[in-house]
Parts: C-alpha cells; structure tokens; sequence
C-alpha cells in the first residue's frame, strides 16, 4: 500500500532522515519507534507529501506520491503531533470548516461530523469551543478531523503525547477500533513502548535519521531472544563499578541511566555472585537486582544506547 | 472554497473581544479624544479666543456726518438718496457692524470707551486691542470720497503684546476695513454701484468666498479619516497573525492535505484581509457621520477608495503572511504593528497634517498607502472631484498589486509547507 524507498532528508549539513525504506501492507497497524529527534516527523511529513525528500520515492499503491499528491491525500488521514485545531471554534465548526476543505457537504457532511463525533466520543461537547476541552479531548478532535474523509490511510504522529491516563486508552481504543472495524491501514509513531506493543503488528525503529531496527514484534524482539537483562538499582554508582561490568567477559552491554544499570547477559549466565562481589569491592549499597526477559524498551535501549523517552 | 477560508476568519475574529474592540472601538475612540483634543488647531476657527476690543472716539460720527452735510451738500448738489446712501455707509457704523456680526462676536466682544479712560485702559490688561477714532475721521473720511482728497484717514489701533494672537486677528480686520474704505473711493471715482462692494458685507462675503473654493477640513473629519486609514493597517497585521499561527499549528499543512491549492488559501486570506478592511473603515465613517456629521457629497469618490485601499491593506496581509511563513516566525508581522504603522501613521498624516509645511513629507507621505488614501479621502471631502484623485485611488491599486505579487513569489513553494 505505502513504499518509502530510500528516502533521505537533509537540511543544511545535517540528515534528518538517511535512507529510509519502509512498507506497509493494506489493512496494518505499523509503529514507528524512535526518541526525539529521531525523525519520525520528518518521515511523516515526507509520507504526506507535506515535504519533498532530497532523495528517494515514496509510493501509494504503486503510484509516486510525490508526483501525484492530490489522489494520495484523498486517502490518506494525517493527525498531526501538533493540535491542528481552532481553539476558539467549537467541536462542531471545527469538523465542519475541514469537511468543507475536504469537499463534502450538506446531509453528507452533517452525517460524517456526527459519525465522527460518536467515533471519538465527543457528541455531547460539540458545541463548546475547543480552548475549554482538557488536552485529551483536544487530541480526539485533533484525530477525529483526519477521519472526517474516511481515510484508507492513517498517519499519526504521537498522537497521545501530554495527556491523562483514561484519554489516552481511549485514543488507543479508537485506533484498535478503526482498524478492525473499519480496515483503517494505521501508521503509529510513538515513543511510548507500551503503546506500539500493543496496537501494532509491525514496528520500525528510527534512531538518529536512521531506520536501525525492523519487523514484527516478535522478530524485534527476538534480537535479546538469547539474551536476558538485569536491572541494578544502587544506592550510587561509580565510574569503576560501571567499568568493571563493562569489561566483565561475560556481559553483552551495560545501560546507565540515574541510579540504575540495565545489564545485558547470555540466558545461561548467572552473574549474581559476581555482581554482589564487584558492588561490595566497589562500597556500593545494592538496593534491588531483577532479572527480567527482554522487552521492546531493552532491545531499543540495546540498539540505541539510549532509552525511548531521552 | 475560498469562502470557507473567508468566514472562519470572520468567525475567529468575531470570537476574540479583544482583537475586535482594537480593530473597531479604538479608531473610534481615537478620533473623539483626538478630533476633540487638537480640535481648536485644526478648524482654525480658534474657538479658545475670546478678545475684548475697546473702541474710542474723539467726536461722534453722527455730528461730522451733519456738518459735512452743512459744508457741502450744496456745492456737491447731493440729492436725497444720496445723502441717505452715504448716512447708510458711514465708516465707524459700518465697522460696529463688522464686529457685530455672528462670526466675528462669537470671538470678538466691541466696547465702547469715553476718551477719558484711554489712558487707564492702555494701561490694564483687560483689552485685546483698542482701536481709536481720531478727531474728524468721518469727515475726513467723506471729504476723501466725495471731495477727491488724495490723503485717507486712518484708524489708531493699540495691540496687546500679550494676546498677540487675537490682537493679529483684529489687526487684520482693521487692514481690511481700511483697504476697504480706499476701494470706495476707487469706485466712487469710476463711477460705480458702492452698494455692490458694501463693507459691512465684503470682509465676511470674502470669507464665504475662500469656503466655497476650497471647504475646509474640520478635526473631527481629519481625524476620522487619519484614525480610519492608521487602523485598517492593524487589519493586515492581524489577520497576518491568524495566517501564521494556522501554520505554526498545522492547521495550514492540514489546509493543504485535504487538497486545497495554497493559492486558494493565499486568496482566502487576502479577501479575508479586504473585506474585513472594507467593514472596518465602513464601521468607522458611519460611526462618524452619524456622531461627527461627517458625510461624504461624492459617494462613488469615496466608494472607489476605500475599495483601493482595501486591496492595498489585502496586500500588505498577504505580504506579511508570506514573509512569515517564509521566516517561520512572526517577527515581520509584530514589527509591521508595533512600529511601521505608527512610522506609515506619522507620515502618511494621520496624527496631523505633518506634509502641510514640508513638501518632502508631503510626497513621502503619498507614496504611502495610508498617506494616500488620506489625500485621496481629505480632497473629496473638500469638495475635489473625483477626477483629482485618480493618481490617488491609481497608486494604491497599483501598491495593492504590487504587495500580492511579491506575495505570491514569497509565498512557500510546494515540498516547503511545514
């Protein structure tokens, strides 16, 4: 359905995005991982057609979007990281103006803002102008305008970013929701972990332009299959204590991040013994040590050196 | 489409109070305090001035009258009429008149003072100006009309140094009077109707006369029309404003995914821009004319116009809209409020007339488009034709053009519109 072939992005000297190839089949949710500044937006607004990549081709069915953008945009639904809303409209006369932009109209168009309006529970808020709605019901509407057209496409960029607990299950209720129910091809970038395990059956990870990681979730994470990960919190920690785990021959990579080491050995390995031995040398309080198989956030962390929230 | 673009800009604007008020009630407010506030500069009417003239005479003019009658009525064979004639024009009667005429006494209050208090009187501070009658200027008067006498007899007039400006103005109204009385003399001599060059009516007909070449402008017409050319500027910066922030907020990147061209866009902003102008200053005149009586003899002047200048703010919109999305920040648009239109206002005439007493201002201040249109707008209300402002309403269509078409060529290209 969507092709990024090779797809690079450069502003001045710096590469947001350097050749970039990723698909997806119709009928999908994709995840696309990656910390700030990754360029997970650049990458959206390049498949949007918004920005015209310095290199590469991006393909809809075959077809290059940027050479023809306007049929792509007819099927595609974009939800912005940002709140592309006015905030001083209500609900309703927001849906209404991009319905009007998208060209549907009259019975058509009243049918469609309340269609949507059911779709991201806001029928009963309508009228209100969008400056009084909490952040979690800004991002509904700023989901349920990209719906207005019923897209074949979704893009979302964070789409949950800054908001309470309840809008944001309720956003990715919608987002299962309009997949299953309405074969909605979804396109989830986050950097919540949790978010992307759940909802999506495929997952790319972008790290510094880079696209470093791809596949489902299993085969994602079946790059620490072997492996398991220890996680150190410590009263403090010492740069020859860090030292000393990293150069241990038995130990794949070690994370620092705070008070706590995330460790990284062989399955068979039991390095308990000569962990406590190592923090007692070292006159370091060891506060917990679990052992725990790998998640998306350790293969992340393996493959970037960094956690997903940095 | 572009209608779309168009009333959610009305809608935006009408839900914010504040933006409304600045855009609507301000310019309102600015041309009260102003109109009322330099009110007595600029009608020129001096309606602070107040002058007390006191007017002494060495003998009554009714006496000189009766014994030049005696002298000469004979030799000269004045009939009846003519003798009522002159009874009717003698000099100091007439001058009485002149200062009690509605426009001068409204200004002017005459006093007549016995001789005796002359000196008393030139000494206090409670008189503008005295004028004195010599001994005999009435019959000296008509001994130089009627007798041929080559000398005119001249009023004494006292000034006050410190009410220079009343006493000018009663200055003036004596050198009239005098040049008056020798253009009697003139007309005597050529033999012609005095009754047609009738003194009491001259200084006051010659008054009527300038108003009617070229009516004057009062403040509170100056002023509404500086306030309203000053305040439509603001209409550009604002809906500028409203253009970027629907760029910063995606909602412009939105716009263009659900396939809108931006030259529709860029369209919609610039009506938005030109029919919000066009309500402002409509808002503003009638506001005026209903409370100020500032009305306009040449409606289609004043239509042409305010449409001209409409385009020249939608240009302005649309420049600063481009720029801003160009820069990606709304620096040009804020400074484009907070210092060019007050520059654009100081020049162009709208706090006052800055071009009257220096040429150069005067032409840069043409070359403006608020300056213009003020030009345009002030020479229409002076009774112009439309035909004199067709440079006018020609150079704002021409700077309206010009600012879209820079415009268009800022404006982002495709592949740029985050």
């Amino acid at each position: 359905m969507l092709e990024l072939v090779n797809i690079s992005k450069k502003f001045k000297q710096t590469y947001a995005v350097k050749n970039m190839n990723m698909f997806m089949e119709r009928g999908e949710i994709v995840g696309l991982l990656g910390p700030n500044g990754a360029g997970k937006s650049t990458a959206i607004s390049i498949m949007s057609s918004l920005v015209e990549p310095t290199a590469g081709e991006v393909y809809f069915d075959n077809r290059s979007i940027l050479k023809n953008p306007t049929s792509f945009r007819k099927v595609a639904g974009i939800v912005p990281q940002e709140i592309a809303l006015y905030e001083d409209l209500t609900a309703e006369e927001n849906l209404r103006f991009f319905g009007r932009i998208y060209q549907i109209k009259g019975k058509q168009l009243q049918k469609r803002i309340e269609d949507v309006l059911q779709i991201i529970g806001l029928a009963d808020r309508k009228k209100e102008v969008v400056k009084t709605y909490s952040g979690g019901m800004k991002r509904r509407l700023n989901i349920g305008v990209a719906l207005l057209h019923e897209p074949e496409l979704l893009i979302m960029d964070e789409p949950t970013v800054g908001i309470d607990a309840q809008s944001r299950k309720y956003i990715l209720e919608t987002v299962k929701q309009l997949n299953k129910e309405m074969n909605v091809t979804i396109l989830y970038t986050s950097h919540y972990m949790e978010e992307v395990e759940y909802l999506c059956n495929r997952i790319y990870i972008m790290d510094k332009g880079n696209l470093i990681a791809a596949g489902t979730k299993e085969e994602i994470n079946r790059i620490l299959s072997g492996e398991k990960s220890i996680v150190i919190k410590a009263s403090h920690l010492t740069n020859p204590f860090i030292y000393e785990l990293k150069t241990y021959p038995l130990v794949n990579s070690v994370d620092v991040m705070d008070k706590q080491i995330t460790v990284m050995v062989s399955k068979e390995v039991n390095l308990f013994k000569d962990l406590i031995a190592m923090a007692d040398e070292a006159n370091i309080e060891l506060i917990s040590v679990n052992i725990k198989t790998p998640t998306l956030e350790d293969v992340f962390l393996h493959l970037t050196g960094r956690a997903l929230r940095d | 489409m572009i209608g779309q673009i168009i009333k959610k800009q009305f809608l935006l604007l009408w839900r914010s109070p504040v933006e409304l008020l600045l855009l609507l009630a301000l310019p309102v407010v600015l041309i009260v305090i102003l109109g009322s506030a330099l009110g007595n500069f600029m009608d020129g009417d001096s309606p602070g001035m107040h002058a007390k003239v006191a007017m002494i005479e060495h003998s009554s003019e009714r006496e000189q009258f009766e014994k030049f009658k005696r002298d000469f009525e004979t030799d000269l064979g004045l009939t009846e009429d003519t003798v009522a004639n002159i009874e009717k024009r003698l000099p100091i009667q007439t001058l009485k008149t002149i200062f009690h005429t509605k426009e001068i006494s409204k200004m002017m209050e005459l006093e007549e003072i016995s001789v005796e208090e002359k000196s008393k009187i030139l000494q206090e501070d409670t008189y503008t100006a005295v004028i004195e009658v010599p001994e005999d200027f009435s019959y000296q008067y008509l001994s130089y009309i009627l007798l041929d006498r080559k000398q005119a007899p001249q009023l004494q007039l006292y000034e006050n140094e410190e009410k220079q400006l009343s006493a000018g103005a009663i200055q003036s109204i004596i050198k009239s009077f005098q040049q008056q009385l020798t253009l009697e003399s003139l007309l005597e001599e050529k033999g012609m109707d005095q009754n047609e060059a009738a003194l009491s009516t001259i200084s006051v007909e010659g008054q009527q006369k300038n108003l009617e070449q070229s009516k004057p402008i009062t403040a509170k017409e100056y002023y509404t029309v500086g306030m309203a050319v000053m305040n439509a500027l603001f209409v550009a910066s604002t809906i500028g404003l409203i253009a970027f922030r629907e760029k910063q907020s995606f909602v412009f990147a939105r716009i263009i995914l659900a396939n809108m061209s931006k030259w529709t866009y860029f369209t919609g902003v610039l009506c938005s821009a030109v029919i919000f102008s066009l309500i402002q200053l409509f808002v503003i005149y009638g506001f005026a004319w209903l409370i100020f009586d500032v009305s306009w003899d040449d409606l289609t002047a004043f239509i042409l116009i305010t449409i001209a200048f409409s385009i020249s703010v939608g240009g302005i919109t649309v420049l600063l809209t481009a720029i801003s999305y160009r820069m990606h920040s709304e620096t040009v648009t804020n400074l484009f409020s907070s210092v060019i239109v007050s520059i654009l206002a100081l020049v162009g005439g709208s706090f006052f007339p800055i071009g009257e007493n220096v040429q150069v201002i005067e032409l840069i201040g043409n070359f403006t488009p608020n300056g213009s249109g003020m030009s345009a707008y002030l020479a229409i209300l002076r009774g112009e034709s439309i035909g004199k402002i067709g440079n006018h309403i020609l150079f704002l269509s021409v700077f309206g053009f010009a600012m879209i078409m820079i415009a268009a060529m800022t404006f982002p290209k495709r592949g740029r519109m985050v």
